[in-house]
């Protein structure tokens, strides 16, 4: 049974399998865990993307915390000049549909890369990473940009705190469907990480794994509640297939999955199964 | 790379810490010193993230770890888990050390307790009839490499800083003869240890030239195939992922821009 992601859209975004690999969760296309294969999910959703190549964050990068992790890459990337030269050849051979995130750290760029990314034919779809803290007013102007600059289906990521608020918004400046949604913010320390001066390293960055779950389930029925009559995709702290399952159950048409790829690949391979039958 | 679920089937008494053996041959089959095992136990949902382990023994079906006496929960589960566990492993991560070819003259030079990953080097370039010499600097006697652990034909040199051992102090100073008979190096410690190798080199043979010296990088990996980019450091003038270029790197390339 096909999913539709972008059903107003004239190019669509259909999809075999409701499980998608989030943002990131296989790099550009080139980082497979091992027993994972594209033909596991119905589309995924590259790591951000931006203009020019970004180093990211300094390391450390990583912390634990209970229940699961925090990250902060600082949407590290070589450009897309790199990405399309290096991956972007490829993904047409992993034989399901690709979808390119623009980067939350860079929304004024993202028309420009609409435009290449829709003139280089290569991807099936974008996934604009709404950043934090934004007005209604900057995502509709983000957001409709993109739209003037690319035919192309677009999903718009936002926050899980901010979710309802901006919801609306990013349906009404075009997008296409609405992933639910970016984990929130915390701080920890960098496990055994020691600056030259014998302070802590700390690390700031989107909470994974989870515990982001409670905070995806309920940005997501807060969202379905206000009837925007788009797709909307859950994202954030999916473990289980029961999760899976509940987020599809509140209104959710797919579901992304990122760090359980990293942590435990043998469970994807697990819910991807029972999400198939 | 693979996922792998391994059986312990030994647990040894090593000083402070503990030896564990796990079996699973096809991932052993796959293991070259310096490269990284990322172990998952029983241990429940807390803590999350697997342990990065290198292993300090590998033969043809198991590879043996190091658990050192640490408060982490995932360490401490280990300590205690019973022989038959299973354990999920994701491996081998990264690049490992390279032997030269031939019979060389190898240096392998370790401080603390991230020396133990050279053990499997020492014994293969050994067997390989390789001229070994092993320099281990730890804090005290307790933690150095028992000297029964090395071939009998391996010369051994320690340094302790409580000066129960060997040489009182630091270890590299007394090293110059010996970095200058090495057709090779290969080192594991602390970041901060390499700068100070890598003066040591430069010092004893007037420069650092690429393919002398490799190094194992300090590294905890998340996913281990490139993708979540949390185990990226700042080398070779770039920020790039110790999965895939390391963890064993050339240390020009450690030492680069610092």
């Amino acid at each position: 049974m096909a999913i539709e992601l972008a059903p107003k859209n004239k190019q669509g975004l259909s999809l075999h399998s409701p499980l998608i690999a989030g943002s990131g969760a296989v790099g550009f296309g080139d980082a497979w865990p091992p027993g994972l294969r594209p033909e596991l999910f119905g589309a995924l959703v590259t790591a951000p993307l931006t203009l020019h190549p970004v180093r990211g964050k300094a390391p450390p990068r990583l912390a634990e915390v209970p229940g699961g992790f925090l990250l902060a890459t600082g949407d590290h990337n070589p450009g897309y000049r790199r990405v399309l030269r290096d991956n972007a050849p490829d993904w047409k051979r992993l034989g399901v549909p690709v979808i390119v995130a623009l980067a939350g750290s860079a929304p004024a760029d993202w028309p420009r890369l609409a435009e290449h990314l829709e003139e280089a034919g290569v991807a099936a779809g974008l996934e604009l990473a709404v950043p934090g803290n934004a007005t209604r007013a900057e995502v509709s102007a983000w957001v409709s940009a993109v739209r003037r600059a690319s035919t192309l289906p677009q999903l718009a990521r936002v926050q899980v705190a901010e979710a309802e608020m901006l919801a609306s918004a990013c349906v009404e400046a075009g997008a296409d469907a609405l992933v639910i949604g970016m984990p929130p913010l915390a701080m920890a320390r960098a496990a055994g990480e020691v600056t030259g001066a014998g302070d802590v390293a700390w690390v700031e960055a989107p909470l994974h794994g989870p515990g982001a779950f409670p905070f995806t389930l309920r940005a997501l029925r807060a969202v379905e509640a206000l009837g925007l009559g788009v797709p909307l995709v859950a994202s954030g702290g999916i473990q289980r297939a029961e999760d899976a399952r509940r987020c599809l159950e509140i209104g959710a048409v797919a579901v992304q999955v990122r760090s359980l790829l990293w942590t435990d690949p043998a469970a994807i391979v697990a819910l991807a199964r029972a999400l198939a039958s | 790379m693979l996922q792998i679920t391994a059986e312990l089937i030994d647990r040894q008494l090593q000083g402070p810490g503990q030896e564990l053996r796990l079996r699973a041959p096809e991932l052993a089959q796959q293991l070259s010193p310096g490269q990284a095992v990322l172990l998952r136990g029983g241990w429940g949902p807390e803590p999350h993230l697997r342990r990065t382990f290198h292993p300090v023994a590998i033969d043809g079906e198991s590879w043996t770890i190091r658990v050192p006496p640490s408060g982490d929960r995932a360490h401490a589960w280990l300590r205690t888990a019973p022989l038959g566990a299973e354990i999920d492993c994701l491996g081998p991560v990264g690049r490992g050390f390279s032997l030269p070819s031939g019979p060389r003259n190898l240096l392998c030079i370790g401080q603390g307790e991230p020396a133990w990953a050279l053990l499997p080097l020492i014994l293969l370039a050994d067997a390989r009839r390789a001229a070994v010499t092993f320099a281990m600097q730890s804090h005290s006697y307790r933690d150095l490499i028992p000297l029964h652990r090395l071939p009998a034909t391996v010369e051994y040199r320690v340094a302790t800083l409580d000066g129960g051992r060997g040489d009182l102090g630091r270890l590299l100073p007394g090293l110059a003869e010996a970095l200058r008979w090495a057709d090779a190096v290969a080192a594991a410690g602390p970041a901060d240890f390499y700068e100070e190798l890598a003066g040591a080199i430069e010092n004893s043979r007037y420069a650092l030239n690429r393919g002398f010296a490799q190094a194992l990088h300090p590294t905890t990996f998340l996913c281990g195939v490139g993708a979540c980019q949390a185990c990226v450091a700042d080398i070779a003038g770039g920020r790039r992922r110790v999965c895939l270029r390391g963890p064993v790197f050339d240390l020009v390339d450690l030492v680069a821009g610092r």
